[in-house]
């Protein structure tokens, strides 16, 4: 999280071009969005039990559980006014559906027939496989999300509560029904790296970004040492 | 006395509230849940707006209005009526 707000800084600041990380989590972890309150969306002794990190977003939406090895996550920081001059968009919610656009398209890559669900979800045969969330700040749109590869849903399920007044205008009933991954799509021979590939291409695609293979550059490695601080304080992760 | 409430926006996202109320009036509110409000810190003047207000909807509506405006904030997910009848769900949970 504080290599995406590191990434962010530097885009606002111009040191960097626009940027597409994807990275997975080591240990297992659970991010809840901006606006959330810890003990509420969360199941902080199973996550204590299980040996998971629990992080606060700088974005709003729900919480994620990101299984290490069962789940890929992705920023993408691009700046507003490029990205409408290749892909108009009037308001947030359109944007949403621009940059997830590369999003489908890196999945049709995997062979999965995926749709954009607003508000911010990426759903394959009616269920789940991907949420999204943005942050905007000085003319520049932060959009992360997870891609799941085949997280354990049960695990899922027992570190995030689940609020029945969310589970009452839904369809299916049973959580764990409504979300998938690509092994259960019948793609259990897809790998991170896959992933990954279709997921750089999908984007550079879509939005018309040529992205270099690049690391961090020192100055975002250093901002994202200042902010790793502010993520793991106790202030920051009880906010709310 | 302390009081929680949630409201799910059909097709929309959740609005969690917490409010402590003294009398008539709000002596602590916290507005969470999965919506989006850009910049995310206009919470922040929202909820503070908000304290010490009186319970009366036309007054918190008012408030909570001049806030999102005054940060020039944009919601995703929800409204500002969605806070209201959240708010509005406490409320008559501690008259009742």
């Amino acid at each position: 999280m504080a290599v995406d707000e590191a990434i962010l800084w530097a885009r606002i600041k111009n040191i960097v071009p626009d940027t597409l990380r994807v990275y997975t989590w080591l240990p297992s972890a659970v991010s809840i969005g901006f606006f959330q309150s810890l003990n509420l969306e969360v199941d902080l002794e199973e996550c204590k039990r299980s040996g998971f990190d629990v992080v606060r977003r700088i974005t709003g939406g729900g919480a994620v559980y990101h299984e290490s090895g069962g789940e890929l996550t992705y920023s993408l920081i691009v700046g507003e006014e490029s990205l409408k001059t290749v892909k108009h968009f009037d308001d947030i919610q359109s944007s949403y559906a621009v940059i997830c656009q590369g999003l489908l398209e890196g999945f049709s890559k995997l062979g999965i027939s995926a749709q954009f669900k607003p508000i911010n979800d990426i759903i394959v045969n009616g269920k789940k496989i991907s949420g999204n969330a943005q942050t905007r700040r000085n003319g520049v749109i932060l959009q992360h999300g997870t891609i799941l590869l085949n997280t354990d849903i049960p695990t899922m399920f027992k570190v995030l509560k689940v609020s029945k007044e969310k589970i009452s205008d839904k369809a299916i009933k049973a959580v764990e029904a409504r979300v998938t991954t690509i092994f259960k799509e019948g793609k259990d021979g897809i790998n991170l790296v896959d992933v990954k590939k279709s997921l750089h291409d999908g984007f550079s695609e879509a939005l018309n970004v040529q992205f270099d293979d690049a690391s961090l550059t020192n100055i975002e490695s250093n901002k994202a040492v200042e902010y790793r601080e502010r993520f793991s304080s106790p202030n920051w992760i009880n906010q709310r | 006395m302390i009081i929680d409430s949630e409201l799910k926006v059909p097709g929309g996202k959740l609005i969690k509230a917490r409010l402590e109320i003294q009398g008539n009036y709000i002596q602590t509110i916290l507005l969470t849940g999965d919506f989006f409000l850009h910049p995310e810190d206009a919470i922040f003047e929202v909820e503070s707006s908000l304290i010490g207000s009186s319970t009366d909807l036309a007054n918190i509506k008012e408030k909570l209005e001049k806030a999102l405006k005054k940060k020039d904030a944009r919601l995703l997910g929800v409204s500002p009526d969605d806070f209201i009848n959240v708010i509005k769900k406490a409320l008559d949970q501690a008259v009742s």
